[in-house]
């Protein structure tokens, strides 16, 4: 029951992101550093179908759904966060950083859009509110990775630091359209040593997941009495051994399954593996992806996985090699990223 | 940790399995054992009756049934005959045993190495390099009180001479040679596994472990070196030895009581063998640097993520 495809009309550049409609199983959208915004029908046709694309003026570093189907945010790489109206390709500016945006999410639960830039600000969006008006948070750090549970927000920033946000003070502090100071839930250090890469929330809410460049993935609850925190745990993955030197690979990406709970972690090995995070198993590992990976998604309904996969950046490559720029869908058996059973 | 074990059990709990002579299978308990025999290989196929033995189905047949009992059921062929009364593990022949004995050990390395070749862990009891085992203390033998005795007359005779033996930086390794019996072994590795060459890079100075030396064993060999442990030198740790804030106190007071008696001497030893653990600091730490040289990232920045870097080439700044 389980089958994958590539999409017949992929970016051009390095992938940046997959997204998947928070409704419809079948629309997808990628974000690329060729400055479009790709909307697919995954379903339409074989391969599926490309039913438009958005430019922007630079590379598009990050891309979200919204309240529906119909629009999407974009995280740009000059300094804005676009809202894109899917039906008629309208985008509107949410509003500005002072450097390039890295991650934008939408919190469905408080209508809240959250941006990150590298300007070290987090920008709060109450989508209840006209476009332009936002909330500024200040960061300790760059932050290079955003995560949303259904009452939390992660941001994983440089330096290793992490902060835990309620969006309910978040949502609160949106009254004031101003630079707030809101507190942190938690603060917290990686409980890896390298740079984090990636954050990922558990949709039940209880905690998250993190990886690292050096080929590691943390899972941590939120709940800070000792019990829960002593559950937490790290462990090595997306490694290679050749002629006895272990090379270590970042991990891109993470993403967890909406309806198994379970997670998936793609590094730059071009590898995705599945992960139970509660049994601690690795339930399967999936064939090398012929490139780096950069994005997973997972449909809304658990059935499919997005992966981006191009050519490892980390690099500094010069030039892309062709034809390794590609995003899979892989069709997931009812059982496939299902947990152990006790 | 009890699952883990659960998951791949050690060879010997795999050979302490009862297994069913009959078919070769093996069982958790030797009730889930004879409760397989009565219904597999010991069940009457007229009435269902599970009997204890193949003697006694032979005996119901003939008597319940007047039919006479052939062969064992389900047997593996070779094994049908009726002869052998096996009841659970009992009346199993030796060589029988040994041969399923054989047979367990060799599927249980064949397994080891596979799940070793597919988790990429190291072998169980390995090091990563596939090189000596961390059970198995070849070449160490734990001295009698007669080897100590004969070490401490030997040291005597060198001290009244004034021929001290080597001092302890010449010998291969502080072990624990007194060490009381029944104690649990100190952690550490005996040499020869996997420990980086002396002189590697990393962490000069650290105590070189020449490898494949023995530890301390046994009688000495005859005009060779005492097999007793030699205190550091008085005035502090030997060369080779970084100081150790324990040991630093320690050390000079131990050889200042070098012509005690016998009793002082062996509890020496042993003051020897406790000072020993924080020596074995470096090089382990070197063991683990070593480790983490011989990785390679291929992605490493200190402050800038991939992104970051990214946005900076050439073709993406253009824009900007």
């Amino acid at each position: 029951m389980s089958s994958q495809f590539e999409l017949a009309q992929n970016p051009t550049d390095a992938i940046s992101a997959v997204k998947f409609a928070p409704k419809n199983p079948d629309e997808l959208i990628v974000a690329s550093w060729d400055r479009y915004v790709y909307h697919y029908d995954i379903q339409a046709d074989h391969g599926g179908k490309l039913l438009q694309k958005f430019e922007h003026p630079q590379p598009v570093l990050d891309a979200c759904f919204g309240r529906d189907d119909m629009e999407a945010y974009s995280a740009c790489l000059d300094w804005s966060v676009r809202r894109i109206d899917l039906k008629s390709g309208e985008l509107t500016v949410m509003s500005r950083h002072e450097k390039g945006v890295r991650s934008v999410i939408f919190s469905a639960t408080y209508n809240l859009l959250v941006s990150a830039s590298w300007d070290s600000t987090l920008h709060i969006h109450n989508l209840n509110s006209p476009p332009g008006t936002y909330t500024t948070i200040t960061l300790p750090s760059k932050p290079f990775s955003l995560s949303a549970s259904p009452t939390k927000l992660v941001v994983a920033m440089a330096n290793r630091s992490l902060h835990i946000y309620e969006l309910d003070t978040l949502a609160k502090a949106t009254a004031q359209p101003t630079i707030v100071d809101v507190e942190p839930w938690q603060r917290r250090e990686s409980s890896m040593k390298y740079m984090t890469r990636a954050v990922a929330c558990m949709p039940n809410d209880a905690g998250y997941a993190s990886s690292s460049i050096e080929g590691r993935v943390a899972v941590e609850w939120f709940d800070p009495s000792d019990e829960s925190q002593s559950r937490k745990y790290a462990f090595k993955c997306h490694r290679q051994n050749q002629d006895g030197q272990d090379v270590v690979y970042p991990v891109h990406a993470l993403a967890f399954h909406p309806v198994h709970g379970t997670f998936a972690s793609g590094g730059g090995d071009g590898v995705v593996a599945l992960w139970d995070g509660v049994a601690k198993r690795r339930i399967r590992q999936y064939q090398k992806f012929p490139a780096s990976v950069a994005s997973i998604d997972f449909s809304s309904n658990g059935k499919f996985v997005a992966i981006g996969v191009s050519p490892s950046f980390e690099n500094g490559m010069e030039d892309l090699p062709d034809g390794t720029i590609k995003v899979f869908v892989r069709q997931l058996s009812d059982s496939e990223a299902m947990g152990k059973k006790k | 940790m009890t699952k883990k074990r659960k998951r791949w059990p050690d060879l010997q709990q795999k050979l302490d399995r009862p297994w069913c002579y009959y078919c070769d299978r093996d069982f958790d308990d030797l009730k889930i054992l004879i409760s397989h025999q009565k219904a597999k290989h010991f069940k009457c196929d007229r009435c269902g009756r599970r009997l204890n033995t193949a003697g006694g189905l032979s005996v119901h047949m003939s008597q319940v049934h007047k039919e006479s009992l052939s062969h064992v059921e389900n047997a593996l062929p070779g094994k049908q005959n009726l002869d052998n009364e096996i009841f659970g593990m009992e009346g199993v022949p030796a060589d029988e045993i040994e041969r399923h004995n054989h047979e367990v050990t060799a599927k249980h390395f064949a397994e080891e190495q596979e799940r070793a070749r597919i988790s990429g862990n190291p072998v169980r009891g390995l090091f990563s390099s596939g090189t000596g085992a961390t059970s198995k203390r070849s070449g160490w033998k734990r001295e009698t009180v007669e080897d100590i005795k004969v070490h401490a007359e030997e040291f005597r005779k060198h001290k009244l001479n004034g021929t001290l033996p080597p001092r302890v930086d010449e010998l291969p390794a502080p072990g624990p040679p007194a060490q009381a019996p029944g104690a649990p072994a100190p952690a550490f590795s005996p040499p020869g596994q996997g420990f980086p060459p002396p002189g590697a890079p990393g962490a000069p100075g650290a105590p070189g472990y020449p490898p494949g030396q023995p530890f301390y064993g046994g009688p000495p060999p005859p005009g060779g070196p005492p097999g007793l442990p030699q205190r550091p030198q008085i005035g502090g740790p030997p060369p080779g030895f970084p100081p150790f804030p324990g040991q630093n106190g320690h050390a000079p007071s131990a050889a200042n009581e070098i012509s005690a008696s016998l009793d002082d001497l062996i509890a020496d030893a042993k003051g020897a063998a406790a000072a020993a653990p924080p020596a074995e600091g470096p090089p382990e730490k070197k063991a683990k640097k070593e480790k983490d040289k011989n990785i390679h990232l291929v992605f490493y920045h200190d402050t800038m993520s991939p992104e970051e870097l990214m946005a900076e080439l050439p073709r993406y700044a253009a824009v900007n």
